[in-house]
């Protein structure tokens, strides 16, 4: 008997997700070809609410389909109340998620791409080491619950990853970038060369005097700015008291130019779905708007805390009940171009890369970091890369006053999307 | 099962291929402050075929479905196909086993109810919570996993073992005004539930020292004769030197394979270091790796000398030495990569007492908070430590972070204690994606002269 049917007989509520995977993954090491690997994954995940009582099991395997219900009702007997309801069934956007172009890369082409990642990068740089990942995915979900919700969705995420490691000397360097995409792309190695043009660019090496000085994020640099700000915009964190602005919808927070949405609606996007990972319809969420709050991400059960709806941000893994999570997280683009913000910069950096971004306590806004990759700007142009420099601030404070927002963004770490941000002053230190 | 398997082994084509089956269930009970996140059981089945060709490569497929394994090895084998490698890859040899071993624990968690494991671990957040009203954030935590793995290969080897294991852990933040601090506590067995009972001590000790770190002074940059508890220096021989003996990583990077040349000195010859996965009821113990090769002492130094490596078959073979043991998966999504088993300083001769009685101005470090490597050069927090004053402990200090060179620390190790203990914590090693592996990790108490302290 169907699981969903069986445990209906038993609790009040119930959810069933059905999750399928075939994960096909090349890899390149030190410019070498490492592993070629298909991964099937394929389970089911329950959630039951029985007497008011919240329990949650998974398993992927298909012949105990048994002692998955009954370690679900178990969990319910002796989980907490639950304060929400599974979601009546509700029609989600049409987004496009899923491209038979992708999902019948066979996995030699996978290889070949690789190869064409590999020789852009050698033919300018010969002593680069690259490690290249080319993942492959074809994901079947379905949620259903006793609502009569029923939902299902396919999508072909392909990832490209490449770390560019370039040793001379005392010199290292080490670059990353991604590119995600679940729709065929025919511009799959622009960010390749976008990377390799970084890598140009980090030859000249320069210094500048540690001290105040405009900084203007580059969109991989911004991450920085951003993964604070996602964490405080999360209603988990907001429930639990730990955001630094649980109380401040309405409030101007940032300055004028930041505009921040959650969008997981997008076409061929990493993160976009018709739904969330609780049958609940994607949406594009606007949290920041000209610099006033205007709301937080949630799923079903901090919703249900919090007094609010969902609004489709539920994320979850096989193995674990949902949480909220930004789906793609972008910082809507500005007005003025990019060599009009350069052009206004007497002396400066541009940030292309932290180390370490996200560790430390950011949930405070606060972070510190030492630059992996920065340029020297010099009356409007770069001038050359400068090392052993580290930056520190909050974001609450530093987004209060932007200088400027550039009109070109890009798409980076597969769901960030970003512009430049020119931050007018920022104490950047480092050695002379 | 065996049969099928032997099947699909004898179909591959390959030069050398490889099944590995796990069956895994685990129980979680997490509580976060006042709240139950999680009280359940999951179940995870699966498999990997890894198939061999030697002038092209590895090819791998995972899998939940057994029903196939037939397909999964062709799959593996096209994969592997698609492969090119500049140089043939061997396999060092190993005599192939075959082996069925069940376990029996003390009192077997199989047997308890899920309503007895959500009382323990609610019992030790009570005592967390109730410790201090200073006490503004939780994490009380229970679990355990019982995982069944089938090895087998086309060389013969066909080996069964079950795998227990049982984990509390305790997590307290304290707070006074903007002063936020934070300890950590946690327990492991492979031998049986009771481990895991009586342990209110334990929950006590994290909520303890998150209060006292409250008061603690940050302590003033400097170097220092530091005297480093079981605990700091398990771990800091794990991090910082561990790693560098996983011959992956030796193998693929020329500046650590320079670095890392036998007969080099690394310490006095008082320092012994060894990875042993044979030794009973640890955290890293294994009786044969994911390869199917027995574990065994492996001696890393001897005498302040660097005498060996961790090995896979294939690192073993690549640089001309023999299979040590150590190839490890954390399951069956992931192929075997060389990973540490039990860790430890060897055990020395001298007190706790006579570390200390000779030190006017000194440290204590206790406890490892999280630290980073890069090739020689670390950097650790320690949990919490103590100044060292004309012989005695003193005042609690906060913020000790000890950074340096690998090299330059070991040669200052000039005393290395004799109470050797293995820390028996849960958690586990991360590397690549494979995080957490269980690792067992010991070590005396050990005196390190002039430490480079960072702080205020």
């Amino acid at each position: 008997m169907d699981i969903l049917t069986q445990l209906k007989k038993e609790a009040e509520q119930v959810e069933v997700l059905s999750l399928q995977n075939e994960k096909t993954t090349v890899e390149y090491e030190a410019n070498q070809l490492k592993t070629c690997a298909v991964a099937e994954t394929k389970g089911t995940a329950v959630r039951v609410i029985r007497n008011g009582q919240l329990g949650f099991s998974a398993s992927t395997d298909e012949t105990v389909i048994n002692k998955l219900a009954a370690n679900a009702l178990e969990s319910a007997a002796y989980g907490d109340k639950a304060p929400f309801s599974f979601p009546d069934p509700k029609p989600g956007p049409a987004v496009r998620t899923f491209d038979k172009a992708v999902a019948d890369l066979p996995i030699a082409r996978l290889v070949e791409m690789g190869k064409e990642i590999l020789d852009l990068v050698l033919r300018v740089e010969p002593d680069a080491r690259c490690n290249i990942g080319l993942e492959r995915s074809i994901v079947t979900a379905s949620i259903r619950n006793q609502k009569g919700l029923d939902v299902s969705f396919q999508t072909s995420p392909l990832s490209l990853g490449l770390e560019i490691d370039r040793i001379e000397g005392d010199d290292v360097l080490i670059l990353y970038d991604q590119f995600g995409a679940t729709v065929w792309d025919n511009d799959y190695l622009d960010f390749a060369r976008n990377l390799v043009e970084k890598l140009k660019k980090a030859r000249t090496i320069t210094s500048i005097q540690p001290g105040k000085m405009p900084v203007l994020f580059a969109p991989t640099g911004t991450l920085a700015l951003g993964l604070p700000l996602s964490q405080g915009l999360n209603g988990k964190e907001v429930y639990k008291g730990t955001s630094p602005i649980k109380d401040k919808i309405g409030e101007k927070l940032f300055d004028e130019k930041i505009t921040i949405i959650d969008d997981g609606t997008i076409d061929g996007k990493f993160a976009s779905a018709s739904y969330d990972d609780e049958g609940v319809p994607r949406r594009r969420n606007v949290l920041v708007e000209k610099g006033v709050l205007k709301g937080f991400v949630y799923d079903l059960k901090t919703a249900a805390q919090s007094g609010v709806e969902s609004t489709g941000n539920a994320s979850r893994g096989l193995f674990n009940p949902p949480e909220p999570s930004f789906t793609n997280f972008v910082i809507q683009p500005g007005q003025t171009p990019l060599k009009d913000i350069l052009s206004g910069i007497d002396e400066g950096i541009i940030v292309e890369d932290l180390l370490g971004i996200g560790q430390g306590n950011i949930i405070s806004g606060a972070f510190s970091n030492p630059l992996a990759l920065a340029f020297k700007i010099e009356k409007g142009e770069i001038v050359g890369r400068v090392k052993d420099l580290s930056i520190a601030g909050n974001i609450y404070d530093l987004l209060k006053n932007v200088a400027a927002v550039s009109k070109e963004a890009q798409w980076v770490y597969n769901t960030f999307y970003a512009p430049y941000i020119l931050i007018p002053e920022m104490n950047v230190a480092g050695k002379g | 099962m065996r049969d099928r398997i032997q099947e699909a082994l004898k179909r591959s084509q390959a030069d050398y291929t490889e099944i590995r089956i796990e069956e895994k269930e685990t129980t979680r009970v997490v509580f976060r402050g006042k709240e139950l996140e999680t009280a359940g059981a999951n179940i995870d089945k699966g498999g990997i075929v890894r198939c061999l060709i030697k002038d092209k490569g590895w090819g791998v497929a995972t899998f939940n479905n057994l029903d196939d394994l037939l397909t999964k090895v062709d799959q593996a084998y096209q994969c592997a196909q698609v492969g090119s490698v500049p140089e043939p890859i061997e396999l060092a040899s190993v005599e192939p086993v075959e082996q069925v071993m069940t376990v029996e624990m003390g009192r077997d968690f199989r047997d308890i109810s899920l309503a007895e494991k959500k009382a323990l671990a609610e019992r030790y957040n009570q005592i967390l919570l109730g410790h201090s009203d200073k006490i503004i954030d939780t994490q009380a935590a229970y679990s355990d996993t019982f995982s069944r793995i089938i090895l087998a290969n086309s060389e013969g080897a066909y080996i069964e073992q079950e795998k227990p294991s049982v984990v509390i852990g305790a997590f307290a933040v304290a707070r006074d005004g903007d002063n936020v601090q934070q300890a950590h506590e946690s327990l492991s067995s492979i031998q049986g539930y009771e481990y895991v009972l009586d342990k209110d001590e334990l929950a006590r000790k994290a909520a303890q020292k998150a209060v006292e770190l409250l008061t603690a002074k940050p302590v003033k940059a400097g170097q220092y004769p530091v005297v480093v508890d079981q605990m700091l220096a398990g771990v800091f021989i794990h991090e910082a030197f561990g790693h560098l003996s996983e011959a992956d990583f030796v193998y693929e990077n020329p500046k650590a394979r320079e670095m890392m040349t036998m007969g080099r000195r690394f310490g006095k010859g008082l320092l012994n270091v060894f990875d042993d996965g044979s030794l009973p009821n640890l955290r890293g113990t294994t009786l044969y790796d994911d390869e199917g090769t027995p574990a065994r002492r492996n001696w890393l130094i001897r005498d302040g000398e660097l005498v060996g490596r961790l090995h896979s078959r294939q690192t073993a073979a690549k640089m001309g030495e023999k299979a040590s043991g150590n190839a490890r998966a954390i399951n069956y999504r992931f192929a075997p990569i060389v990973r540490m088993t039990n860790t430890g300083i060897d055990n020395g001769d001298t007190s706790f007492e006579d570390m200390i009685k000779d030190i006017e101005l000194g440290i204590y470090a206790c406890d490892a908070y999280g630290g980073q490597t890069q090739l020689e050069n670390f950097s650790f927090s320690s949990g919490y430590a103590y100044m060292i004053r004309d012989g005695k402990i003193a005042e609690m200090v906060k913020d000790v972070i000890l950074s340096g060179n690998l090299f330059t620390t070991l040669e200052n190790i000039d005393a290395i204690g004799n109470d050797f203990k293995w820390l028996n914590t849960g958690g586990g090693c991360g590397k690549g994606s494979q995080f957490p592996l269980p690792v067992g990790m010991g070590a005396p108490h050990i005196r390190i002269q002039n430490v480079v302290i960072g702080g205020e």
